[in-house]
């Protein structure tokens, strides 16, 4: 591929107007292919359309291509340029088709916690507190928080390393990913990981990822089988980013779920950068919610830096998933507002995106939504809520610091269920076996090597 | 009631889904079809589609279901269609599965089971001991019986089991080998050894097929006067450091035995354990016999050429005796 050479508008992947955006769309309806009155299409001139349901109120008209700039010695240096329009105005939040005023004030408390614990994590960071480095959900805390929201208890869900915000409304307190990040003796892993690298399956139904990604979606889709077996349809959702697509388990997950008609709820995040390669270089089709196409589920695209839209497409998904009716992918558009950890200042992305972005962001976003649009809280309200939520922090942060770090010798054991140390039990009840009349018989039947 | 070592395996997990709800089987083909060796024929029928569940082509969401499945409260029981296609699910099992015990706690009782193993003629990609792979990932049980006895109580023993056990199946000896099996329920231990055969003069550490192998040469070998004693290992992680160290201590000369390649197979490990706890009872190197370092060739005679034979055992069992 030539660096010089631009992408054509043909080529774009995504950020740009769809031809028939829907605007209020029927979520949900599954894809079905629908005979074209188009002419001069070929063979019998049966074309086949699907339909993605798009909630979001604007299209962002930009696409990344690497160009190559001289710097001031006159060498050559390649960089990634962002060409399109980015002086779009930002669009209003999309009234919820499902929130109370009540609900909504909670989502933007979450991610209030969400944002706050980054904060306190960086300072952690800065004064040589955390092992390793930290990662940041800036600017994707809308989809984090407002998707986690949406399930009910009995669900079960898994976050990616940005998703820290889907553990603080699931339960988890802001302490316990601080401890990770500090690999102190009390964290949720005792210090053997660190990060949002811990689950639970008693009592907040929470798989642990891994850093291998798109892993999770197969297990995800496994946790609803077992349910299923146990006659529950739980909802099971996890997170994949678009870089994180790209690899063949995330394929395998989702044609899984698809096949087995498993409620996975899919959210594939998609925040244009991964690590430090741009989307376009991560996949071709214009949306990564096409791809619900080919596996035949229903997918749909929200702005991810809108709270109600990500809740209303995630409730929606949760509720196919209770009904017994399947996977559904939804992605959320949105841009990670940072490097892939602390270390990475992103340079490499060009200044006018975050410029873009920053102006979207899901917090200030929603804080105008709720103050002053729907006034929903007083500015007042909103200051005291600020206020709860900071001394929350700084109370989970005292904890977390106060922690001591593990003995080496915690280094040891664990690594097998030894006897006594689990139950194994099914959660949602034993299940109900049919048996067939056919007894046990010897096979005499022809097999491949002999 | 006499049973091949493949209806001894077939018979083991009919039992544990007839006695147990949560134990359930997915896999390539494993449905109507029975599989591809034919140890889930019949399943379907009686357990229900349900608790038989063909998969798409897709070991590693074979994998990943079977982990979610199991963090539920289920057993479920994977089928690879043969062991050779579990690379594909290598960061599933390695990453995923094997470390969750031991990062988060979680306990994850599922089973990966399938055909393994050459004399078979099935190339370089149908006749892999892939065991290795497993052996040096902590939180792993891998499993390779010899007999129909053990490979029913062995794969019992692994559906009960809490952890995730690995369950290689010897497609040579699905069919060629058939032995009494007790008719009530019975479970083998899992990690530990047994002594297929007592003898005074060297011992032969081995497991699956070549334990056969070296039943053949120990005939031959016992015309000579030469006493074999073979320990069949029947679990190659957690080892049985006891029964290893045993043998040894009661010969003091060992061939070690196995079937895949030579270069860091479990031959340099045993080897490892006998020279940290019974280094002083050696009277003799440690030998090896083992596959060649490279993939297992498909024609019969580069086959035949490439694995361990009984002539092999003979030889360096002639070798050894004269230390």
């Amino acid at each position: 591929m030539s660096n010089t050479k631009k992408k054509s508008k043909a080529s774009s992947n995504g950020h740009r107007p769809r031809a028939n955006a829907r605007g209020v769309a029927d979520a949900f309806v599954r894809s079905q292919p629908k005979n074209s009155k188009t002419n001069g299409t070929p063979g019998n001139g049966n074309l086949r359309t699907y339909e993605i349901p798009d909630y979001r109120l604007e299209h962002p008209n930009f696409t990344v291509h690497q160009a190559i700039e001289k710097d001031k010695q006159g060498h050559e240096q390649v960089r990634y340029e962002v060409e399109g329009d980015l002086n779009t105005p930002v669009p209003p939040i999309r009234d919820s088709k499902y929130l109370s005023k009540q609900q909504a004030i909670e989502i933007y408390r979450f991610m209030l916690l969400n944002r706050k614990m980054e904060v306190a994590l960086e300072n952690l960071y800065k004064q040589g507190k955390v092992v390793g480095g930290v990662y940041f959900g800036l600017g994707q805390e809308a989809c984090s928080c407002a998707s986690a929201y949406a399930l009910d208890k009995d669900d079960w869900f898994a976050p990616m390393i940005r998703n820290q915000g889907s553990l603080l409304v699931r339960g988890f307190r802001a302490a316990d990913t601080m401890m990770q990040y500090m690999a102190k003796a009390d964290s949720p892993t005792k210090g053997r990981d660190g990060t949002s690298h811990f689950g639970d399956i008693e009592k907040r139904n929470m798989v642990s990822p891994i850093s291998m990604l798109g892993d999770l979606i197969p297990v995800l889709s496994g946790v609803a089988l077992g349910a299923r077996l146990q006659e529950r349809n739980v909802a099971v959702m996890t997170y994949i980013g678009d870089g994180g697509q790209s690899t063949g388990v995330t394929y395998e997950g989702i044609n899984f779920a698809a096949v087995q008609n498993l409620g996975l709820v899919l959210f594939v995040e998609s925040n244009l950068w991964a690590y430090s390669t741009p989307s376009e270089m991560q996949y071709r089709c214009k949306d990564l919610a096409e791809r619900a196409i080919g596996y035949g589920i229903p997918g749909v695209i929200v702005d991810g830096t809108d709270a109600c839209q990500v809740y209303d497409a995630a409730r929606e998904a949760v509720e196919r998933a209770h009904r017994g009716e399947g996977p559904t992918l939804i992605e959320a558009k949105m841009m990670r507002m940072k490097g892939h950890a602390i270390h990475d200042a992103a340079a490499y992305v060009p200044k006018p995106m975050f410029d873009f972005w920053k102006k979207r962001d899901p917090i200030a976003r929603f804080e105008n939504y709720l103050v002053k649009e729907k006034k929903w809280l007083t500015a007042k309200e909103n200051e005291s809520l600020i206020k709860e939520v900071e001394e929350v922090i700084e109370a989970e942060r005292e904890i977390a610091v106060n922690s001591p770090m593990p003995t080496p010798e915690s280094a040891e054991g664990g690594v097998f269920c030894e006897e006594g140390c689990h139950e194994i039990k099914p959660k949602y009840g034993m299940p109900k076996v049919k048996k067939g009349t056919s007894g046990y018989k010897e096979t005499e039947a022809a097999v491949h090597l002999k | 009631m006499q049973l091949t070592y493949l209806e001894a395996i077939r018979q083991g997990i009919w039992e544990e889904m007839d006695r147990d709800p949560t134990v359930f089987c997915l896999g390539e083909d494993i449905g109507i079809y029975g599989g591809a060796f034919k140890v889930t024929d019949g399943f379907i029928d009686r357990f229900g589609p349900e608790r038989v569940i063909d998969t798409p082509i897709a070991e590693s969401a074979i994998v990943g279901a079977a982990f979610g499945a199991s963090l539920t409260g289920m057993r479920p029981v994977a089928e690879f269609q043969f062991m050779d296609f579990i690379g594909c699910a290598f960061n599933q099992i390695s990453n995923m599965v094997a470390k969750t015990h031991y990062l988060w706690g979680a306990p994850a009782p599922l089973v990966l089971r399938g055909p393994s193993g050459g004399y078979v003629h099935g190339g370089p990609f149908h006749s892999q001991n892939p065991e290795m792979w497993f052996v040096h990932n902590p939180g792993l049980k891998v499993i390779c019986p010899a007999t129909p006895y053990d490979a029913k109580g062995l794969i019992k023993a692994a559906i009960r089991d809490n952890n995730p056990c690995i369950f290689f199946e010897h497609k040579y000896l699905y069919r060629r080998i058939k032995e009494e099996v007790p008719t009530e329920d019975y479970v083998v231990p899992i990690g530990k050894g047994r002594v297929a055969r007592e003898g005074k003069d060297l011992s032969v550490i081995t497991y699956a097929a070549m334990v056969h192998t070296a039943l053949e040469a120990a005939e031959i070998l016992n015309k000579e006067g030469i006493d074999l004693e073979i320990v069949d290992l029947r679990t190659v992680s957690p080892l049985d450091r006891e029964a290893i160290v045993q043998t040894v201590k009661k010969t003091n000369k060992v061939i070690i035995l196995h079937e895949h390649s030579r270069t860091g197979g479990l031959a340099g490990e045993i080897a490892a354990i006998i020279n940290e706890e019974a280094f002083d009872d050696l009277d003799g190197p440690i030998v090896r016999i083992a596959g060649l370092d490279s993939a297992i060739p498909f024609s019969p005679p580069q086959e035949h050429h490439y694995l361990p034979k009984v002539e092999d055992v003979v030889r360096e069992a002639r070798r050894l005796r004269a230390y």
